[in-house]
């Protein structure tokens, strides 16, 4: 068949040569048709490489070198928090494993599949894992998200084992917080959480990665600044299935542990101010709670802080079902678990008195030697004010009306202020004459003491502009106008006023220590893990001056001696004892507040200083309706004083209020 | 004794002076590289093991030879008498792949021969073209009538079918490849083709979109996912995840590629088959534009030389032979680097000469042998 084909005619090639067949027309062209396809399939490829690696090659290296390089984050120990001795600690470091996921790697079906893997290991839903993974790929998808922290020892074992059957998941060292001593300064030292998603924004400003614990309640969040550990990175080459590959990685910053923050705190007085509290409000069956301070007069250290009831910050941080339900409890709680007292406000009755007195003495209405009369009951612009227990004091003088608590001496004194404040506003409610607002206020009632803690209540002052305000809209002349039961309810402390104990402690400092507002501090001093000083946070703010003769503050302080050391004084019968058995001289007044709801009992307040002649330590304590001053708090003052060194005595010799005949 | 191998060495200068030496030399860089390639898309597949697969492509390489050496001295037109018998042989053997093949990558399309698994519907390939030539020639004068277009489509459209059903539609289309380049070389009417083309429409829309969506499965599943990965630019389904570690591949390259040591999304196996379907990936990783610019000329050149030896051939029969050979290598290129680059429906075709594997590597050689066979005896009228 192929002999018929050959073409006897003769082809280009030159004589002598043996001939090409001749290709026919039509053959050629349908080859050169086919040629021509395969010239353009060429070019076209060669165009789209072009495309693909030459102009939008950096693109492709982008998304290569996201493939294969992972930043493996090194977790970072936060900083310690310790007493003021630098050897107790409050809050340290345990290492602990979580559960992670990198949401590019897990996408796609296989993201549901493992998270439906893993839910049960991890003791919750798939639902709530893919919930987590999409907040965490939204806010930063190249991080690892979150999925479970500090897992159990017997998970860690299960998942790790089959840690092969999760591509895209690891098992991440990390550190978790823990507070050694539990209940134990709890309202002081706050906790730590991951990141919200509200704080995201300014957090990742600061450089956090997202992941991270953060100080979420007090001085951890108040020092966060300090405290945080700087995680260090590795960057390591990874192979599909994600593991390193090849041994050096390919840049390494190591971590950084946070600088240790050295509080002002003594713990034995720490402990014994928690104890009373416990013990008060346990014995005092209607009490809902108790708070204290207790401050170093002079240089404004906090050496014990304390709320009552209190809570276990570990739960914040160890996750397992029961602190779950443990910190819900905590957050639901009718007693208010979570909040710290001692920077609540109270009215502060009687405690208030001493601060009146100074304030008429200081502007001139009231003399130390000026005879007064204290009966059962007085009128005054018409209305009648009784004394407590309707006693009858007879005329006394400034010092003995603080030993006794004469309420209707100090009504009088209140009175001259409503008419001070009349001289200036007459009738009106002109915010104008408010000398006894602004006294108060120079011992730092009416704002914050710039304590270095979140969650300070400035108290409330008032003011004819905030009965105004507040109550405007009753039209009530009692309410909305300032009357003169307005300066004379002030007088002694109740009323509309209200103040925190901590304000109280700072004001009773004022007084022992010869007028110097001081600025309360927790933090003492933040040290490196070296050990260098990197900042002092105490006795930074200079203390404020009061303003006030000193002469009239040795009268005021003799009536405080008188309170707690004098034959009719009001918690004579607590700390008399101590000083005649050679303890220190305490000095202070009782208060019982009226809380404004009559059905409950009234709060129960002490504050006082010692040593009467070099002030060591003031401390302020509330019990909340803990009924009378001398009963509820003064012995719990007592016991707080007895445990501080400088101050120290046998907690035995704390006798108790005996009959109560005052407030 | 001096006579016999003066004539010998004679033989052979006069073999060694007929073979197209661009060829061959095109085919011995593709070759060189895909061995290359494998190696660097392999060393951390198997541990412990990191020489498996470019030793056993060497391996390969001794049988591609021998059938390329063998079909270079093999006169194909002896084979042009028994189209019958050959079409038989090839769906005996398909026949016989379905009855005892082994499943590798989805398709039954293998049976064991030892450590090896041999491919048949690779050679047959080569069959078909012969075939098909054959029959061809048998009704060149009728080569003008719906008739003999629908007989040699019915004779391709069996092994075609065969395959189809292992189901390996990659290997289906290079038949189909095959065909047309036979009928189309024959010179059958431009109309037929039209209607071909139009029928082959129908049938895509029918078997991909309106027979779906009214319910009646005629792929499989992964099979649309794949055919359909590059049109969507592949988001998450496995194809898609294969066509964009493919690209990510290609383009991270840049113009002069990252070597065979930055090559990471190869040497970490982010991207899977990269040493069999997607190796030209590999190539555009690690010698970028440059080097996957080359690769495509160097076909480029492979065609020119195939589509000059079938202008030349001595006689139609090997014209229509080299033709279908010629259309098959095109089509192979031009889809395997086509899907490699995202142009392309993923199929499942190995790029010839540089992708992994002894079958279609001693197949595309036997082709190669043939085409220089015809080359060689252009002039020997």
């Amino acid at each position: 068949m192929s002999s018929r084909l050959v073409s006897p005619a003769g082809g280009p090639g030159g004589p002598g040569r043996r001939r090409q067949r001749p290709l026919n027309p039509r053959t050629a062209f349908r080859i050169a048709v086919i040629g021509g396809v395969a010239l353009g399939a060429v070019c076209i490829l060669v165009v789209r490489l072009w495309f693909m690696q030459v102009i939008d090659a950096q693109g492709y290296a982008q998304v290569a070198s996201s493939n294969a390089i992972r930043t493996v984050v090194v977790p970072a120990p936060r900083g310690f928090i310790t007493d003021r001795s630098g050897r107790v600690v409050l809050a340290d470091d345990v290492p602990s494993v979580n559960v992670v996921a990198f949401p590019l790697e897990l996408a796609g079906a296989r993201r549901l599949t493992e998270m439906r893997m893993l839910a049960p290991l991890l003791h919750t839903s798939a639902t709530h894992l893919m919930r987590t993974m999409a907040r965490g790929q939204t806010a930063s998808p190249y991080e690892p998200v979150v999925l479970a922290e500090n897992i159990s020892a017997t998970q860690r074992a299960v998942i790790s084992e089959r840690i092969r059957q999760f591509p895209g998941v690891e098992l991440e060292n990390a550190y978790r917080r823990n507070y050694p001593l539990k209940t134990t300064a709890a309202h002081i030292l706050g906790y730590t959480g991951l990141i919200t998603q509200a704080e995201y924004k300014s957090y990742l400003a600061k450089g956090y990665s997202g992941t991270e614990q953060v100080g979420q309640a007090g001085l951890e969040a108040q020092y966060e600044q300090y405290l945080r550990g700087v995680l260090g990175q590795t960057q390591v080459e990874v192979d599909a299935s994600g593991d390193p590959v090849g041994t050096a990685p390919l840049s390494s910053t190591p971590p950084v542990q946070g600088d240790t923050l050295q509080l002002s705190i003594d713990m034995p007085t720490q402990l014994a101010l928690e104890a009373e509290l416990r013990q008060r409000v346990l014995s005092i069956g209607r009490a809902t709670g108790a708070a204290g301070v207790a401050l170093d007069p002079k240089t404004g250290q906090i050496l014990a802080m304390a709320s009552y009831p209190t809570y276990e910050p570990n739960a914040f941080v160890q996750h397992s079902p029961h602190n779950t339900r443990l910190v819900t409890q905590y957050e639901t709680s009718k007693t208010f678990t979570l909040l710290n007292r001692a920077i609540n406000s109270y009215p502060p009755g009687s405690t208030f008195k001493p601060v009146t007195a100074l304030s008429a003495l200081q502007l001139g209405r009231l003399s130390a030697n000026e005879l007064i009369d204290g009966p059962s009951e007085i009128k005054l612009s018409g209305t009648v004010f009784t004394n407590f227990q309707k006693e009858n004091n007879g005329l006394i003088k400034l010092p003995v009306a603080l030993e006794v608590s004469s309420d209707t001496y100090f009504y009088q004194v209140g009175y001259r202020f409503w008419q001070l404040h009349q001289s200036v506003a007459g009738l009106t409610n002109a915010n104008t004459g408010l000398q006894q607002q602004t006294m108060a206020e120079r011992f730092g009632f009416g704002s914050t003491t710039g304590l270095d803690l979140p969650g300070e209540d400035p108290g409330r002052v008032p003011t004819p502009k905030w009965k105004a305000i507040n109550f405007g809209n009753t039209h009530t002349y009692l309410l909305d106008h300032w009357i003169p039961g307005d300066n004379i309810n002030m007088a002694v402390g109740q009323g509309n006023l209200l103040a925190t104990p901590l304000q109280m402690a700072v004001a009773y400092a004022a007084i022992a220590n010869g007028g110097n507002v001081v600025t309360p501090t927790l933090g003492k001093t933040v040290t490196n893990p070296s050990g260098g000083v990197v900042r002092q946070l105490s006795g930074v703010t200079p203390p404020r001056p009061l303003g006030i003769n000193s002469a009239f503050l040795g009268v005021v302080r003799q009536g405080m001696f008188l309170v707690a050391q004098g034959g009719q004084g009001t918690a004579s019968g607590v700390f008399s004892p101590v000083a005649a058995a050679g303890g220190p001289v305490v000095a202070g007044k009782t208060g019982t507040a009226q809380s404004g709801t009559k059905s409950q009992a009234d709060h129960s307040w002490f504050v006082g200083f010692a040593p009467f002649n070099n002030p060591k330590i003031v401390v302020a304590i509330i019990i909340e309706h803990g009924g009378v001053g001398a009963i509820g708090a003064a012995p719990a003052v007592c016991g707080t004083i007895a445990a501080y060194g400088p101050t120290k005595f046998n907690p035995h010799l704390c006798g108790s209020a005996g009959a109560v005949k005052s407030n | 004794m001096r006579v016999p191998r003066r004539a010998t060495s004679s033989g052979v200068r006069a073999f060694l002076a007929g073979l197209d030496w661009i060829m061959l030399a095109v085919v011995g860089v593709l070759l060189a590289l895909g061995v290359l390639m494998i190696k660097t898309s392999t060393t951390h597949a198997i541990a412990g093991n990191p020489g498996y697969f470019e030793t056993r492509q060497v391996i390969f390489l001794i049988p591609a030879v021998a059938a390329l050496l063998a079909f270079a001295i093999f006169d194909i037109r002896r084979l042009q008498p028994y189209p019958r018998v050959l079409l038989g042989g090839l769906l005996g053997a398909l026949l016989v792949v379905f009855a005892i093949g082994v499943t590798v990558r989805g398709a039954n399309a293998w049976i064991s021969v030892g450590p090896f698994q041999l491919q048949p519907s690779e050679f047959g390939k080569i069959a078909l073209v012969v075939v098909l030539a054959a029959m061809a020639i048998e009704r060149i004068d009728d080569i003008d009538l719906w008739r003999t277009t629908v007989t040699l489509c019915a004779v391709a459209a069996g092994p075609a079918l065969l395959i189809f059903l292992e189901p390996d539609l990659g290997m289906a289309l290079i038949y189909a490849a095959g065909l047309v380049g036979v009928l189309f070389i024959a010179g059958t009417p431009w109309k037929h083709f039209a209607v071909g083309a139009l029928g082959l429409a129908t049938t895509v829309l029918l078997a991909f979109w309106i027979l779906p969506s009214v319910g009646i499965r005629v792929v499989k599943g992964y099979q649309l996912e794949r055919m359909t990965a590059f049109l969507n630019g592949g988001h998450g389904n496995t194809a898609g995840y294969q066509l964009s570690q493919s690209k990510t591949a290609i383009g991270s390259g840049g113009a002069l590629g990252k070597g065979v040591s930055g090559a990471t999304q190869t040497v970490y196996n982010f991207l899977p088959e990269d040493h069999t379907d997607f190796i030209f990936a590999v190539v555009g990783e690690v010698f970028g534009f440059v080097g996957a610019a080359l690769v495509v000329a160097l076909f480029g050149i492979l065609l020119w030389r195939a589509l000059r030896i079938t202008a030349q051939a001595a006689t139609q029969f090997e014209q229509l032979v080299a033709g279908g050979i010629c259309a098959m290598f095109c089509f192979e290129m031009v889809v395997n680097i086509g899907m490699n680059v995202g142009l392309m429906p993923i199929t499942g075709i190995p790029l010839p000469f540089v992708s992994y594997g002894g079958s279609h590597l001693v197949a595309d050689m036997a082709a190669v042998g043939v085409l220089l066979s015809i080359h060689r005896r252009r002039l020997a009228i």
